[in-house]
């Protein structure tokens, strides 16, 4: 019991009835997301045993063949993912619903391509120069998320309207203006796309004979630090009261002092930064440069990992090792005659079972609390379930 | 028909998909439930409705099987977010999520392609279109003359629910539901029912507008689809003010500033010509920012938007 309060203190850092739901509504979400794939699967007559087995296989989450490249591989994307889902997360916890990931990350790639080529900064020392493009990048990338913020606070413009127009302005002017105009490749080159990125913007490895770099490590360090902002500042405290009293129109923390509309800009500003931070570990650690067409998608993928991670940072990390994971196995699915889109069925399934969590919290309930109750003391245990679901 | 003509007659077909999308959100919005699911819903209806017209040979069978998978997906909306009062985006996302991988993998299966279904019959085929032919060569309402009938249901639906919200004793109870749930409860009204009647037809409606993206006026399912045009419809509802009509309005304003776009690129010369590509693209996204500055100012949505319903006691 010692070890499990240790466990909770460190991980939550605040006391909460059944705060053990919290992890075990994901967990069991997953499995019968797994399950409901599994029979998905069975029903179009292909073998969802053979479909698991190359999924998981190549997916870097067990130990087999080539396991190295593809743990590598899934640390590799699951960066960007918990990149996009810590974005998703930040903005969540106040309050805003932000959609615009996608776009963040867009303008994120395309300024780490800018300065990652770009003449002056391309003489420098590594450290220097990746330290100039990280800067410049989190710039980017949170004025585009802090635009938002600020139309919504100034202007009283819905975040999800404003976010998704901003991602598609991004997509446009980065791929039919910046691409193919002002930061197209020299023709005679023969490249496609922006120039590549020099030696010294790209990432260094860490685990030799494969193209894991230190972007995971980054990423760690982020996600702490987004645990550290939201539960240990008052920057973090404040946009809490704001998600906590939405329904309300923020009016709780505004009586209290909080500057609303500068919280509401500030938070947008962060989120956009950490998310355009994936399309910096897309550029100078995958790709190098930034391609005629860009397979986006990392920003809406950031949604789910967030809400399968429950918005808690730890919890988005976890998650975007999963989808990481789920996503590196998806080629090899292929070889069961399985499309590679498979994975995200699994992905939407398991947000699908989260946002049954009501439904899940009151069968485990059921399942947990009476018999504990029934051992320990017994009888009260209607009690038990109907506190736990009421929340 | 003249250039004018047609460019409106784009338009409408434009914007009738964004239109069913924004008015699915209307009304499942005027109810409280959140509906960011359109996309993947427009996803499922726009891919079987050309299964259903592949199979029954003709465009009805797919009308059908669109609104009914539409009506399917409402329905897995409804059970997550109004019955388990599951958070509504959360169920959303799941929805979109679900649908871009179903869907590839289905499209895989029934017709073994990967990034287009064969070609079907479908609404744009000129025996299904409603010709009105005495008002072909008048200017503006010549427009009219020759559209498809996704479209004209589209105007059609944007009538029926002005009535059915703001003129019936039903759509008094939907916004009633939307604004304050408890009160409405108190008054004898059945919140739930309410809540899952509104879901199932904003479903539907959004069916119609993946049906008139993949059977409208192309003739067979892309991979792409829909292509963002559900949350385009999200924005066309809340520019719009979560009424009808503003609903249909702003999915004019959305459709024309691509008409705009296409007119633009078309006919630029000189100084025209050397603005990118790009600018042309994203200008129906920056009209939209302008117009929600200068126009709209504040948008409100229905008091209870999007927080689940719980009975008490």
């Amino acid at each position: 019991m010692m070890a499990m309060d240790i466990f909770r203190r460190i991980f939550f850092g605040h006391k909460e009835e059944y705060w053990w739901m919290k992890i075990l509504v994901p967990i069991t979400s997953i499995f019968v997301a797994l399950i409901v794939g599994a029979i998905f699967i069975w029903s179009t007559g292909r073998s969802p045993v053979l479909a698991y087995k190359y999924l998981f296989g190549a997916s870097g989450l067990v130990p087999g063949p080539y396991f190295k490249q593809h743990f590598a591989e899934m640390l590799l994307s699951s960066s960007m993912f918990i990149a996009t889902g810590l974005a998703f997360a930040i903005a969540a916890k106040g309050g805003l619903f932000s959609i615009g990931a996608e776009g963040q990350f867009l303008v994120g790639a395309i300024t780490a391509a800018y300065f990652g080529y770009a003449k002056p900064f391309a003489s420098m020392p590594t450290v220097l120069h990746l330290t100039v493009i990280f800067v410049m990048v989190m710039i980017a990338g949170g004025i585009w998320g802090a635009i938002a913020g600020w139309l919504k606070a100034k202007m009283g413009i819905h975040e999800v309207i404003t976010t998704i127009m901003l991602n598609w302005i991004a997509l446009y002017l980065i791929e039919d203006w910046l691409v193919t105009g002002p930061m197209k490749a020299n023709v005679e080159t023969g490249v496609s796309g922006t120039p590549y990125v020099s030696e010294t913007a790209k990432l260094p490895i860490i685990l030799k004979g494969t193209r894991l770099n230190i972007s995971i490590l980054i990423i760690i360090v982020v996600a702490y630090l987004t645990w550290f902002l939201l539960y240990r500042t008052t920057f973090g405290f404040e946009i809490r009261a704001m998600g906590y009293t939405l329904i309300y129109n923020m009016d709780a923390p505004r009586a209290a002092g909080v500057s609303v509309d500068a919280r509401i800009t500030q938070t947008m500003f962060v989120s956009g930064a950490v998310a355009a931070l994936g399309g910096a570990f897309i550029i100078l650690g995958v790709l190098f440069q930034f391609p005629p067409v860009f397979e986006g998608g990392y920003g809406f993928d950031g949604i789910a990992v967030s809400l399968i991670g429950q918005n808690e940072p730890l919890g988005v990390f976890l998650a975007g090792i999963l989808i990481g994971g789920l996503r590196t196995g998806a080629t090899a699915v292929q070889l069961a005659h399985i499309p590679k889109t498979f994975p995200s069925i699994i992905e939407g399934l398991i947000v699908a079972f989260i946002a049954l969590q009501e439904l899940i919290r009151y069968l485990l309930m059921k399942l947990f609390v009476r018999k504990r109750n029934n051992t320990v003391s017994g009888g009260s245990d209607e009690k038990a379930v109907s506190g736990g679901v009421a929340k | 028909m003249n250039l004018l003509n047609l460019s409106i007659a784009q338009m409408f077909d434009f914007a009738a998909p964004i239109l069913f999308a924004a008015l699915g959100g209307v009304v499942s919005e005027n109810a409280g439930v959140v509906n960011i699911a359109l996309e993947g819903i427009m996803r499922f209806a726009a891919f079987f409705g050309v299964w259903g017209a592949f199979i029954g040979k003709n465009p009805w069978m797919g009308l059908l099987w669109g609104l009914l998978i539409g009506a399917a997906v409402g329905v897995l909306h409804g059970y997550i977010s109004v019955t388990w009062a599951g958070d509504q985006i959360v169920s959303g996302v799941a929805i979109n999520v679900v649908a871009m991988g179903i869907i590839t993998y289905l499209l895989e299966f029934v017709f073994k392609t990967t990034g287009y279904s064969p070609p079907v019959p479908y609404f744009g085929a000129a025996h299904y279109r409603v010709h009105i032919a005495f008002i072909s060569k008048i200017p503006v309402l010549g427009a009219f003359s020759n559209l498809t009938l996704l479209v004209w249901f589209s105007l059609i639906a944007v009538g029926l629910i002005h009535f059915m919200l703001y003129h019936t004793v039903l759509g008094l109870r939907i916004r009633a539901v939307g604004e304050n749930p408890h009160a409405a409860e108190t008054l004898g009204v059945n919140v739930m029912k309410i809540k899952w009647f509104a879901t199932i037809l904003g479903s539907v409606l959004a069916a119609f507008g993946g049906i008139s993206l993949s059977l409208g006026t192309l003739s067979s399912f892309t991979n792409a689809m829909p292509m963002g045009k559900g949350f385009i419809g999200l924005a066309a509802m809340i520019f719009g003010k979560w009424t009808p009509i503003g609903a249909l309005l702003a999915s004019l304003v959305f459709a024309s500033a691509q008409i705009v776009q296409l007119l633009l690129q078309g006919m630029a010369s000189g100084i025209a010509k050397q603005i990118p590509l790009g600018f042309y693209l994203a200008l129906p996204y920056l009209l939209t920012i302008g117009a929600l500055i200068g126009v709209v100012g504040r948008a409100v949505p229905p008091a209870s938007d999007g927080i689940p319903y719980k009975k008490e006691g």
